[in-house]
């Protein structure tokens, strides 16, 4: 590390550098420096890693000058904002992040329309206890085929669920969901929730036995959400219904028989089925939504309550003991995708909704009903549907959306909205865009996303980014440091 | 002074040349001096003008007097100096008498207005006795108060001896006065009376009794002081016109010699001041600091006059001059080659007459400026110009200052109108060939199209997913196909060829309820067909329509009915409670028009004989109505009276769809002539509105049903077209009609773009079918 600082030919800035991560604290006397006036991120971040300063070795960093990330050299940017050379910048440097690098992707027969993972940080590794065992992250597919697959990280297909002739989902899964790694619960578009048993013989092959049908939905399930740790299945159908349920065989109470698919005899095709799993019904099902209900979560912190959203606009907290709605927030647009990120201190979650008019807003559920959107993520080109929150911090979160893009989202960089988007409240915009890989999407930009519509995200700590879409592959980005701190 | 004199006769002549040579005697110079207030300067006067002869020659100072001269008896043309000359002419007269030997005759010749009369004397002579002379007002004659003692220098003791003391001047005693006797005297003597002096009075013998003034005027010439109390007896005098005479500036004189000498006392003082400079004891010039200071404060002198001054709009009656149109290339001194004129054109401009010429130059190169010549045609061009200005009227145009924005009627911004689909979101591929038709089924999930393929296919609206297809017909395009559009079943109605099916879509998310309920509704039909209830078709007559089952391998894909009517079917639409539909087949000549009731597998043709080509056929949403559109002209029939109601003109040429506003009362009409024509059915039977937005025909028109104020049509541009369209609850006020958004996506193949196009149950969200083969889904 040579002394960056001195630099006889060019104008040199004053700058003061402040942080606040605790462990990269400079003395109060090394804050202050001269540095060259064209030295950019790189320059500044050899300067701090250097011995005379922080003496860290080679940890990046990004610097923020005024709320922004300093993107250009210190003499562009102060031209750039009409400030003289003399000027004293603050600097705040924050671990430098690194983009979601595109790392796999495993190739399907048909559209992904859902993702899962299980892996050690991973909720359905967390609910599975002990059991799981270090190195078994596994990737769940769900397919527009009606295939559940299960990959290991290194893109082998450990299992299949098997076909709708044997047990399986007679039409598109359109949501799938580890609960343990055990179990894992899927539903589609033929209106049924399914458990499943996996079993590993061993890392290369494993085996999906269903084993438990729930009917009660009338319409498509879109969304599906579960607890591993209660077994509870909460899922959104298009039939506005929110159906709350349980995985156990002997907690679930009977299926309506109307619904089940042997119930009437008319003249279509039977499906014959060799494997017959138990069929039950839910332990609530609640017809709150006048559309389609296109997502539904559990409270992170409370497990008896749940957000539903649905293009009726409305985003609804439901008690799920007594199976009623508490409060209703009204939007302005058919809501398609929930999520809710977790904020620290045990308080109330914050709702991300993604809408129809290609936003992502935030809603504050214990905010009164009549109050609008805390903030905007604008960005996408087509309609946000899947939603997925960060492991790592409570500001961050992915988006996925039909546009066929997946948006890193950092609720911390703020601005306030233009008046073209409304003049109201403050806007976000992404971090980082993800790209679909392949060769579909390579070519060009093709019209609203079309042939590479995202349908599912998920961000986990260890394996990353995972999105599944139109494409028919499940795409793995890195996902450590990608958002600070 | 002689020669003066002289002059003065001659000029006095010249003026008075009815006067006599008798005149001219030495007397005259003294009348003139009393009468002519001037004269009493000339002699000052005179005496400058010596002592300036003296100085600067006597031939200046003549001239001078002549000057003056001429300028003093330049003035008689005056009033008051007239009056003096009349005044001088009696006083003329005056002399005549007194002057021995003058010509009294002469005198009589003067008119009856004599001032004397003749009487005789003592002696028996003539003798004149003059008129009392009346002074004019401002006469300073004041002495002529009393009788007057006229015997002259002599002694008033010579008269001691008369009883009177002398003569008046019209030679009449004056007689003593008489005097008090002794006693009185004495006393007198002894009382000495105010201002007395012992002395007589010459003229009137009374003792002479002098005034306190004039007893002290006495003493004062008596002690050799001013007569009067004055201080300063000779002030300077104030002079009421100057008396400094101007040089004449225009002097032919010769500059005098001692001008070009230098001066002396001049160089004197220059030389001091020299020194003075060279010694450093003045300055010659300030300090500049100090210069600036007072050209400062001098500055600051200066006050804007007008600073205060409001502006003022020019005079209304100023019309400023036309501009003269700027200098083009041409006038350039060096203008590119383009513009010099060529060999030919200059000759041709040479020959030309001047009148004839377009341009009254030539281009000319010059390669420097200071080689360009003078113009020579300056003096000609600007007289043109200035009599242009003067000779050509100017007329002042009132041009009509308004703003074309503002005639433009007020329509609320887009934005504000929002939410109205404006992008593609969803492409839904997989027809081969076009799409001809798309439906959104009632709850706003599944989108049914139907395209050249003869496929129908069902997709999941948002995903794009397809989740059912079924191929109708091999050959057939499928031209039609709407959802049956009550939510408690899934019934879609498809047209292919003649054929009209009606088909359960059941995909996975349909429950077995709604599947089976559907079904039902289908199947009812067959057993009130077979129960015999059916009206039986009039011998001889082939039925209007055949309703069958198309088949195990349909009625598997879940194609339940097959309707065969006679010709090719374009239109389908579905009363509003689902039991009835209407098809439409144009080139179906009598039986175009088709109404089949679901529930008794009944097709009736409602009209026997129809004016014109049938193109389409909608139920009222709201009333029994029943509207037909021909090429030119929409019917409205009500179909419990069975009349016709209403006949809409469109004014279009040829109709290709319309619409009915789900309030029942307005009207949208598309037309192959590349019209949209909204109708007001209350107001009139024809368009309120007419938009012509497209390049090419519209193909269908399809009103929001969702309550959203919303309407769209699509066009053979390959374009849709997003309106709002709002109408008012108040009858009154007409409905708002602004266009918000044009589509633009859809490829055109051989000249056909989207045609057709269908709203979402809730959303402003609109599905199109594109000649391209796919369908798109706009939100």
């Amino acid at each position: 590390m040579d002394e960056p600082m001195v630099d006889a030919s060019g104008a040199q800035v004053k700058v003061t550098f402040t942080t606040t991560e605790a462990d990269l604290q400079l003395p109060e006397s090394k804050r202050q420096l001269l540095v060259p006036a064209d030295i950019r991120r790189y320059g500044l971040s050899r300067v701090l890693n250097s011995e005379s300063m922080l003496d860290t070795g080679s940890i990046p960093f990004d610097f923020l000058v005024n709320g922004s990330f300093l993107r250009t050299s210190l003499e562009d940017y102060l031209t750039n904002n009409g400030l003289s050379l003399e000027s004293n910048l603050t600097l705040q440097y924050v671990r430098s992040l690194i983009p979601p690098v595109y790392e796999a992707s495993f190739e399907h027969d048909d559209w992904v329309s859902a993702v899962d993972v299980l892996s050690a940080s991973s909720p359905s590794g967390r609910w599975s206890g002990d059991s799981f065992q270090r190195g078994q992250d596994r990737i769940l597919s769900a397919s527009f085929d009606g295939l559940l697959r299960i990959w290991n990280a290194s893109g082998q297909v450990i299992a299949t669920s098997p076909s709708g002739s044997h047990g399986g989902h007679t039409a598109s899964i359109k949501a799938a969901k580890f609960l343990t790694n055990t179990q894992l619960a899927s539903a589609g578009m033929d209106r049924t929730v399914r458990v499943w048993k996996y079993t590993e013989s061993d890392h290369f092959s494993g085996d999906l036995k269903p084993t438990l049908e729930l009917y009660g939905h009338t319409g498509s399930i879109d969304s599906l959400e579960v607890d591993g740790a209660s077994k509870r299945i909460l899922t959104a159908s298009a039939d506005g219904a929110i159906g709350f349920w349980s995985t156990s065989k002997a907690s679930a109470p009977e299926a309506d028989s109307s619904l089940l698919p042997n119930a009437h005899t008319s003249k279509r095709r039977k499906v014959t089925t060799s494997v017959t799993a138990a069929q039950r019904g839910p332990l609530s099902l609640m017809p709150i939504h006048s559309a389609p209900a296109s997502a539904a979560v559990f409270d992170p912190r409370d497990r008896t309550v749940a957000y539903s959203a649905s293009q009726d606009h409305t985003l609804r907290t439901i008690d799920l003991t007594t199976s009623t709605v508490v409060t209703t927030h009204s939007t302005t647009h058919p809501l398609l995708s929930l999520c809710a990120l977790p904020r620290g201190n045990n308080s109330s979650p914050l709702l991300a909704a993604g809408t129809a008019a290609r936003h992502i807003t935030l809603v504050d559920p214990r905010a009164s009903a009549a109050t609008t959107s805390v903030m905007t993520l604008r960005g996408h080109a087509n309609k946000p549907v899947a939603l997925c929150a960060s492991p790592r911090n409570e500001y961050a979160l992915v988006s996925a959306a039909h546009d066929g893009t997946c948006r890193v989202w950092d609720l911390r960089s703020v601005r306030p909205a233009t008046q073209e988007e409304g003049g109201l409240g403050s806007v976000s915009e992404a971090v980082y865009v993800i790209e679909r890989e392949g060769k579909g999407a390579k070519k060009s930009v093709a019209v609203a996303g079309e042939g590479c519509k995202v349908f599912g995200v998920v961000w986990d700590a260890e394996l990353g980014i995972v999105s599944g879409g139109e494409d028919k592959r499940v795409q793995i980005n890195a996902g450590r440091d990608v958002v600070a701190e | 002074m002689g020669s003066k004199i002289t002059d003065k006769k001659r000029k006095s002549r010249d003026s008075d040349s009815e006067s006599d040579d008798e005149l001219a005697n030495g007397l005259f110079d003294g009348i003139l001096s009393q009468s002519e207030d001037e004269e009493d300067y000339l002699p000052s006067d005179d005496d400058d003008g010596v002592e300036d002869s003296e100085d600067e020659g006597t031939g200046a100072s003549d001239d001078d007097d002549d000057d003056d001269d001429i300028l003093s008896d330049d003035i008689p043309s005056d009033v008051d100096s007239e009056e003096a000359i009349n005044r001088l002419v009696k006083q003329q007269g005056e002399l005549e008498i007194t002057e021995p030997g003058v010509d009294p005759k002469r005198e009589e010749d003067d008119g009856a207005d004599r001032n004397y009369r003749i009487e005789k004397d003592a002696n028996g002579g003539e003798r004149y006795v003059y008129d009392e002379i009346d002074p004019v007002y401002d006469s300073d004659d004041s002495d002529a108060k009393g009788p007057v003692n006229t015997i002259g220098d002599i002694p008033l003791s010579f008269y001691d001896s008369y009883p009177h003391i002398g003569y008046d001047i019209n030679g009449k005693k004056i007689m003593r006065p008489a005097t008090g006797d002794a006693l009185q005297s004495l006393l007198d003597s002894i009382e000495v009376p105010k201002g007395w002096t012992g002395l007589t009075d010459v003229d009137t013998g009374n003792p002479l009794n002098l005034t306190q003034d004039e007893l002290e005027l006495v003493r004062r010439v008596q002690m050799g002081l001013l007569p009067t109390d004055v201080q300063d007896p000779y002030p300077d005098t104030v002079e009421y016109f100057t008396s400094i005479e101007e040089k004449m500036p225009l002097s032919s004189a010769p500059e005098p010699k001692r001008r070009f000498l230098p001066s002396k006392n001049e160089a004197k003082q220059i030389m001091k001041l020299v020194r003075a400079i060279r010694e450093g004891r003045i300055l010659p010039y300030k300090p500049p600091e100090e210069r600036e200071r007072e050209e400062e404060e001098q500055e600051e002198v200066h006050f804007d006059l007008w600073q205060n001054e409001e502006p003022q709009a020019p005079n209304p009656m100023h019309i400023p001059a036309p501009k003269l149109a700027p200098p083009g290339y041409d006038l350039s001194y060096n203008p590119p080659e383009e513009y010099l004129p060529s060999k030919e054109e200059r000759e041709e401009w040479e020959n030309a007459d001047p009148e004839d010429r377009e341009k009254e130059y030539l281009p000319q190169k010059h390669n420097a400026l200071r080689k360009v010549p003078a113009w020579g045609n300056l003096v000609k061009e600007r007289f043109e110009r200035c009599m242009d200005l003067y000779l050509a009227p100017r007329i002042r145009k009132n041009r009509l200052n308004i703003d074309p924005n503002s005639l433009l009627p007020k329509l609320p911004s887009p934005s504000e109108l929002k939410p109205f689909p404006t992008v593609a979101q969803t492409i839904f591929r997989g027809h081969e060939g076009r799409v001809r038709s798309v439906s959104v089924d009632p709850t706003g999930v599944a989108l049914a199209t139907g395209g050249d393929d003869g496929t129908v296919r069902v997709w999941e609206l948002l995903t794009g997913r397809q989740v059912w297809s079924v191929k109708l017909n091999s050959e057939e395009p499928v031209n039609a196909v709407r959802w049956r559009p009550t939510k408690d079943a899934f019934v879609l109605a498809a047209a292919a060829g003649e054929d009209i099916f009606l088909m359960v879509p059941t995909h996975a998310s349909v429950t077995p309820a709604l599947d089976q309920a559907s079904r039902d509704i289908l199947a009812t039909g067959f057993g009130y067909a077979t129960n015999g209830q059916q009206p039986a078709a009039p011998v001889g007559k082939e039925p209007a329509a055949k309703w069958a089952r198309p088949g195990t391998k349909l009625e598997d894909e879940g194609v339940l009915i097959r309707i065969t009517v006679r010709s090719t079917v374009k239109v389908i639409n579905w009363h509003r409670r689902g039991d009835h539909f209407a098809t439409v087949s144009p080139t179906g000549q009598r039986s175009s028009v088709a109404i089949h009731t679901l529930s008794k597998h009944l097709t009736q043709i409602p009209f026997r004989k129809l004016s014109g080509l049938a193109q389409t056929a909608a139920f009222h949403p709201l009333r029994p109505l029943f509207f037909v559109a021909t090429q030119r002209t929409i019917r409205c029939y009500d179909l419990q009276k069975l009349e016709l109601v209403k006949v809409v003109q469109p004014g279009a040429k040829w109709i290709s769809s319309f619409d009915i506003h789900p309030g029942g009362d307005n009207l949208i009409v598309g037309s192959y002539d590349k019209r949209l024509l909204w109708h007001d059915l209350d107001l009139s039977n024809r368009p309120y509105k007419t938009m012509r937005f497209h390049g090419q025909a519209i193909r269908q028109v399809r009103y929001h049903r969702g309550g959203l104020p919303l309407f769209a049509d699509a066009s053979d541009d390959g374009s849709l077209q997003i309106f709002h369209g709002k109408v008012p609850n108040d009858q009154l006020e007409n409905p708002t009609i602004v266009p918000v958004k044009m589509l633009k996506g859809h490829k055109v193949v051989s000249k056909l773009g989207v045609l057709d196009i269908d709203w979402h149950p809730r959303e402003p969200w609109c599905v199109s079918a594109g000649a391209d083969g796919t369908a798109r889904l706009w939100m």
